[in-house]
């Protein structure tokens, strides 16, 4: 399989085109491979450096002056201040929903009223994050497909 | 500040609401015979604005427990009890004649705040339903884009 690797103009969107006379399990196989690459965040574990996947994350918290990203059964620290994260991931599945939280819209299960006078969105691992009111439009007009 | 102030708002033109309903059945029941003036428009504001003023002293930024929310709002409740039976009875003295009038305003003032939150939590809940339903939608549509 020849690959070739073309440089683009900033304005143009960039792209990932197979060439193959039939989708079989090998393309299945690089397919998945360059979505699993689409978004990755670091973190540190153990003084250990992890690349985590954005599909990955259920949230990202930020405690005092840490930052901490919440997977199904991982938890990783990270050094990026949570309004870079808001920015890095402003074109993706995230929003935020909280002074301290940015949640994977695409791991929440359902959203309730909390009876704090809030909102809470139940994760699909069984786990529950606040939605301050302040941050309700800005989600409600992300679901619909603006560009928040 | 700015989004608990709109909040508010809507609470006090709830409670503005269900006062003037309390007002109206009690009145029927305690003395069906009596004559107000124009000013009585105005009592359900007055009370309406009364009952808001310990939401706003009790509001913080601060992301509460359901026991901490608990918490504030029997105080909450307790305090917009004690204000307008103030206002109200501050200056009579209770007697036999006052004391059904004076029972039937704390019931009325607990009820309307229960009613106020209910009625609140209803809209709550009729926002996260759309939102759920918006939240479903997108999901479809950001997999389909990602198949």
């Amino acid at each position: 399989m020849e690959i070739t690797v073309k440089k683009i103009g900033a304005e143009q969107k960039e792209y990932i085109e197979i060439g193959c006379h039939k989708k079989d399990e090998r393309i299945n196989e690089i397919v998945r491979f360059i979505r699993s690459r689409r978004g990755i965040l670091t973190g540190t574990k153990d003084n250990r450096r992890y690349s985590i996947a954005l599909p990955d994350i259920l949230y990202i918290e930020a405690v005092d002056e840490k930052t901490f990203i919440y997977l199904e059964k991982d938890c990783y620290e990270s050094g990026r201040r949570l309004y870079e994260f808001e920015e890095v991931l402003s074109g993706r599945s995230f929003a935020r929903i909280s002074k301290s939280v940015i949640v994977n819209l695409m791991k929440i299960d359902s959203i309730r009223p909390s009876l704090n006078g809030r909102f809470s969105c139940l994760l699909r691992n069984g786990e529950q994050v606040i939605i301050s009111r302040k941050y309700v439009p800005d989600i409600r007009e992300k679901l619909r497909g603006g560009a928040i | 500040m700015k989004d608990h102030i709109k909040e508010t708002l809507g609470i006090f033109f709830i409670a503005v609401t269900l006062i003037d309903a309390a007002m109206f059945i009690l009145g029927m029941m305690l003395q069906p015979d009596m004559q107000f003036g124009y000013e009585a428009f105005v009592y359900p504001l007055i009370y309406g604005a009364i009952g808001c003023i310990p939401s706003l002293i009790f509001y913080t930024k601060k992301e509460m427990t359901f026991k901490q929310a608990l918490v504030r709002d029997l105080l909450q409740m307790f305090m917009i009890a004690g204000l307008i039976v103030g206002v109200m009875f501050g200056s009579i003295k209770l007697t036999s004649d006052t004391l059904p009038q004076f029972i039937g305003v704390v019931i009325s003032i607990v009820i309307i705040y229960i009613l106020v939150n209910v009625i609140g939590w209803v809209f709550d809940m009729k926002t996260a339903v759309k939102m759920t339903e918006d939240l479903k939608k997108y999901q479809e549509k950001i997999t389909e884009e990602n198949a």
